[in-house]
């Protein structure tokens, strides 16, 4: 009776060790295969989400990416800032996948844009969505000239005094430079007073800029190469620098958005909005100015900028490589544009 | 079973990569390239004779409207005022359109050339005085041929003797094709 009818206490010793060998294999098969890319030791790759804004956007879209990161754990965000016309180039000219792009001037995606890629046969894009507003105001410090003194009425007056140095970005690279223009020569139609724009800007010249006027629209033409004769009047490519240059003391006003000078927790003068590109009530006078840059910068765009209401908008080119994550971005934007903050252009709504 | 199931875990061969695209090298073909230098006659130039012509070597840093710092870079090239010379020169009722076949485009006056004129920044973007700064058009970054992604197979560079001298990384034009002299 010693074989028959189950195991033995002999099989029961031998199959104790192979049953301890198959758990600690299964248990090491286990542990190696919980880490993903165990060979290697690396995690999976995340997906990249390349987004392209205008400048002046920089610091919410740190806020954007920033959310969108955390809703996707998955996604790398890489934003990358330019000037909107150079944004929007990113795609048309020098032909690189983009997710998405967001312009502080809606007009241009639907100039630059909405024309066909000679590569596809289809346009850059199709749609965009306005999401937000800004207004051009006077930025300054404590260390600026009669910061003590400047109101909303005597603005121009204070910027127009001999020793007071003002600055703003160059309006070939950057709209808050032709903006800029386009605010002075508003407020000489609004103050009705026609010094504003030759004492602020033209008159720092050689030879001095002029306006023109043709039918009511006053136009300056710009010089190719924008370099004022004196130190009074301080152009730079970027918004950046002139108002690194504004902190530092180097210059004692600067005409910048709005939503850029509150991020910079800087002191500011809010102008009329009759002039301060803000408002779509007061498009038809806006449109009575106009700067044509001195030289065609880019070959798709035309030199004529005619004064509009200052509207962002964001785009999905066509070619983006991640539609469906891209849409979401886009909705996260517009979404967090409506709520604001410091930094943040102006909801449209 | 242990080879079994690392491959169904992913362990093993082929390893997702990301859906963007990539940026991969390649060697670029310039051969038929050229640059065309228009003033009073008009020059066309190869890669090669470009090359050919005395180079010069400095130190070039550039930085976007944004605040993106591209360098420091060792640049060797042409200067610009030795290609210009041979079509007649530039002087001060002068300017040189440099543009690109991407539709860029950048305007330099006779100053310019000389090498004044431009704003500079130290590495922390810092205004700081220009020091004597030149106008190259550069072929060789960093000991290599310019690739096309840097802007090869000649884009602007303005250098100086300096390291660290940062300027605006608007006149740094790339895919240079065309140099013209205009008038004011």
């Amino acid at each position: 009776m010693g074989k028959m009818g189950g195991h033995n206490r002999d099989q029961k010793e031998m199959n104790a060790p192979r049953i301890f060998w198959m758990l600690a294999s299964f248990f090491l098969i286990t542990l190696l295969c919980s880490s993903a890319g165990c060979i290697s030791g690396t995690q999976q790759p995340k997906k990249v989400l390349k987004v392209v804004p205008a400048g002046s956007l920089l610091q919410p879209f740190a806020e954007v990416e920033k959310e969108f990161e955390t809703l996707h754990p998955d996604v790398d965000v890489q934003v990358e800032g330019h000037g909107s016309i150079q944004a929007i180039r990113q795609v048309t000219e020098l032909h690189r996948l983009i997710d998405v792009v967001a312009v502080a001037d809606e007009s241009l995606i639907s100039d630059l844009m909405f024309r066909t890629d000679p590569a596809t046969g289809t346009n850059f894009t199709d749609a965009f969505t306005p999401f937000a507003t800004n207004a051009m105001v006077i930025a300054f410090t404590n260390k600026s000239r009669y910061a003590d003194e400047i109101t909303q009425e005597n603005w121009y007056q204070v910027l127009s005094r001999p020793d007071v140095r003002v600055g703003f970005s160059n309006p070939m690279l950057d709209a808050a430079g032709y903006r800029s223009i386009m605010v002075t020569l508003l407020a000489g139609r609004y103050y009705q007073n026609a010094t504003i724009f030759p004492v602020i800007i033209g008159s720092h010249f050689t030879p001095p800029l002029k306006a023109e006027i043709t039918e009511g629209i006053e136009t300056i033409t710009l010089p190719e190469v924008l370099r004022p004769k004196d130190e009074k009047l301080v152009i730079r490519d970027g918004s950046i620098f002139v108002l690194s240059h504004l902190e530092a003391g180097g210059i004692d006003y600067a005409f910048e958005y709005r939503s850029v000078t509150e991020g910079h927790n800087l002191r500011s003068i809010d102008l009329p909005p009759e002039i301060d590109l803000s408002s779509p009530d007061h498009a038809e006078e806006y449109g009575k100015v106009r700067v044509i840059l001195g030289f065609q910068r880019f070959s798709a765009i035309g030199q004529d900028r005619t004064g509009q209401p200052i509207v962002y908008a964001v785009t999905l080119p066509n070619s983006a490589p991640n539609r469906e994550l891209a849409q979401e971005f886009a909705d996260v934007v517009v979404r967090m544009a409506k709520t604001g903050g410091k930094g943040w252009p102006a909801s449209l709504t | 079973m242990l080879v079994l199931f690392c491959y169904c875990a992913g362990c093993t061969g082929t390893v997702p990569v990301s859906l963007s695209p990539m940026v991969t090298s390649s060697v670029d073909d310039f051969s038929t390239w050229n640059l065309t230098v228009n003033g009073t006659t008009r020059l066309v130039y190869s890669l090669d004779q470009i090359r050919e012509s005395p180079a010069t070597t400095g130190n070039g840093f550039a930085v976007s409207t944004v605040g993106i710092k591209y360098g420091p870079y060792i640049c060797t090239g042409v200067l610009l005022s030795d290609l210009i010379e041979p079509v007649g020169g530039i002087t001060p009722d002068d300017q040189v359109w440099i543009s690109a076949p991407d539709g860029y485009l950048w305007v330099f006056d006779y100053d310019q050339v000389q090498g004044n004129g431009f704003i500079t920044f130290n590495e922390e973007l810092k205004e700081i005085p220009s020091p004597p700064l030149k106008i190259l058009m550069m072929y060789e970054q960093d000991g290599k041929p310019l690739s096309y992604d840097d802007g090869g197979p000649l884009r602007v560079a303005i250098i100086s003797d300096e390291k660290g001298m940062v300027t605006e990384g608007s006149a740094w034009v790339k895919w240079v094709d065309t140099i013209e002299i205009k008038k004011k």
